[in-house]
């Protein structure tokens, strides 16, 4: 688990362009990875990293009183020392602004991951540096964390490109002009699609993380140069992120249509599930009654995050009412 | 809505699209569906209430009290979560059918949801058969709670016999006849957590007694979660997954491999000739 965390923080601080520092690996308490909710850490990080240009004006708002002291058991002092001996490998690459509120997060980002949703003492509200949505007071985070299940992303090879050659030359393209004007391409690895069109722009879908649609998106890349063409590597740019979690307890979606109406809309007659489109962030969920819930409309793996945990006690509110 | 794009002769998914954007773009609020109008105006258009001529007289009903216990089944329905999530007309459907059977049990036994349909003047959509017997699923459960009913063998024949009782004391019966939601996962996490040995066991059978006690019980689920079809669940991603920088070098091997060589282009151009 901390592999996972230390791994997801060096590729957020590889994105932000700040110097990468060696991995540290210190073994922690042993923990039982089969937990579902074993990344908690990892949205804690997520949620950091992905908004370092708000983080500086909004400490002084922020208020951290309900972070308590680390003293009593063995356990939760050598979680404080594991905390910190990572806090410096994090040190050397992000802003001084950051340790303080890091070495707090750190030391409660590691709860005993057994105790699963419920609030230990140690566990803290699962709030991004600038809150966006409104804090519940003593509200736990809900321990469950989407899965990315799909990323659309585009970028411009910036050069005319002949799609019948390609379509020659190509084993894993596809190319039929009278139904799309577009060539499809596949790889292996990572498992994605590909639509290339003439005017040199591509569409790369089917990853399951930011990174691996960036490689794919290269791997199209090189194949397009490797047939001869100049291709290059430009705005790469994300434009949507899909995730889907289970809440594990049924949704009556008619209650909360009446509740939500105004962001809800839920036609049994045309779809079976509920379509809640969130204004803060901008992301339509679609929730069904076995409480599988789909996210969809982000830009950042943070946006789905988040959502998640806004709809999260609008579902739990659910649960009893019959 | 099924009504409107029949008499508009409009495609159904085409409908539903424009309405929904409709619906954004104007910020329309409409007022959720009503399941209590939807059967007093589906039950409208059922041809069982007069006598004519191809109905036969014992099947000719009173209007009022067909239309008072599909109500009560329909509620029914609602309440054990088969209405969340599926078209609603189907279920009025089934509903009016059984409440139909209930007030002359003797007559109408032997007639089918498809001969009352057909009938009654009224399609007979699809899903209404699996409504029907998720409704004969819940009043079994519930028959087997009323005391002056266990001694009797029910099967879904029988049980429509009794369909007033169990409406008349339908929530005394709910309760009793399904767990709540939840106690499956606790029972699920106890078990899960209890230490491996007689103790473990001895907690994990008191909690399924719980569950269990006066003959069988099930959780008050929706039927998608009472019957999971199987799905390959995409492993979450491995560590290894999660080393993906997007940076990584890539080899020329990896792409050579999407590539044909000039032998493969010719006898591909070869093929494409002659088709």
């Amino acid at each position: 688990m901390l592999v996972l965390c230390i791994t997801e923080a060096q590729q957020r601080l590889r994105r932000d362009d700040l110097s990468t520092s060696p991995q540290l690996f210190t073994p922690m308490s042993p923990y039982d990875v089969d937990l579902p909710i074993q990344t908690t850490e990892d949205v804690l990080f997520g949620s950091q990293f992905n908004q370092p240009k708000e983080l500086p004006t909004d400490f002084s708002s922020v208020d951290l009183s309900f972070l308590p002291d680390i003293t009593q058991d063995n356990k939760e002092q050598n979680l404080f020392e594991d905390g910190h001996e990572m806090q410096k490998e994090l040190d050397g690459s992000t802003s001084n602004e950051d340790s303080s509120i890091l070495t707090d997060e750190s030391s409660l980002a590691y709860p005993d991951a057994s105790q699963a949703t419920e609030a230990s003492g140690v566990c803290p509200p699962l709030t991004p540096m600038a809150p966006m949505t409104p804090v519940t007071p003593a509200s736990e985070s809900s321990g469950i964390v989407p899965q990315l299940q799909n990323i659309v992303s585009t970028v411009n090879l910036a050069c005319k490109l002949d799609l019948k050659n390609i379509a020659l030359r190509a084993r894993n393209a596809e190319y039929n002009p009278k139904r799309f004007a577009a060539v499809i391409m596949r790889i292996r690895e990572p498992r994605t699609t590909a639509l290339i069109f003439s005017s040199g722009k591509m569409v790369c879908t089917g990853a399951k993380s930011e990174e691996q649609s960036r490689l794919a998106a290269r791997k199209y890349a090189r194949v397009v140069q490797k047939l001869g063409f100049p291709a290059k590597f430009l705005d790469f740019k994300i434009q949507n992120m899909v995730g889907s979690c289970d809440v594990r307890f049924p949704i009556r979606l008619e209650g909360l249509v009446l509740t939500h109406q105004q962001f809800s809309s839920y036609e049994p007659e045309l779809f079976p599930g509920l379509i809640y489109r969130m204004v803060k962030p901008r992301i339509v969920l679609l929730i069904f009654v076995s409480g599988k819930v789909v996210l969809t409309g982000a830009k950042e793996r943070s946006e789905i995050y988040e959502a998640f945990e806004s709809i999260y006690p609008i579902l739990k509110g659910f649960k009893k009412a019959s | 809505m099924g009504t409107i794009c029949s008499l508009l002769y409009a495609k159904q998914e085409l409908f539903a699209s424009v309405y929904l954007s409709l619906q954004k773009e104007l910020g329309l609020s409409v007022p959720a569906l009503s399941l209590a109008d939807l059967v007093k105006t589906h039950l409208n258009s059922f041809r069982l209430f007069q006598h004519t001529a191809d109905v036969p007289a014992p099947f000719v009903e009173n209007k009022e009290k067909v239309v008072a216990r599909t109500m009560q089944i329909v509620e029914l329905a609602s309440e054990t979560w088969l209405v969340t999530g599926r078209h609603p007309i189907p279920i009025v459907t089934a509903a009016a059918f059984l409440s139909w059977q209930s007030l002359q049990p003797a007559a109408r036994l032997a007639c089918t949801l498809a001969r009352f349909c057909k009938l009654a003047g009224v399609d007979l959509p699809p899903p209404a058969h699996l409504r029907l017997k998720e409704l004969l699923e819940i009043l079994l459960r519930m028959a087997s709670q009323l005391a002056w009913l266990r001694v009797f063998n029910m099967d879904k024949k029988t049980v429509v016999k009794h369909i007033g009782d169990l409406l008349q004391h339908r929530i005394f019966l709910l309760k009793n006849a399904f767990c709540p939601e939840d106690e499956e996962e606790q029972r699920a996490a106890a078990l899960g957590e209890a230490s491996p040995g007689s103790p473990g066991a001895a907690g994990g059978a008191a909690q399924g007694e719980g569950c269990l006690s006066g003959g069988k019980r099930r959780p008050l689920l929706p039927p998608c979660l009472i019957n999971p079809r199987k799905r390959l669940r995409t492993a979450a991603p491995s560590a290894s997954d999660s080393a993906v920088t997007g940076e990584e070098p890539i080899s020329d091997s990896e792409i050579e491999q999407y590539l044909r060589g000039p032998e493969e282009i010719r006898a591909f151009r070869k093929a494409q000739a002659w088709l």
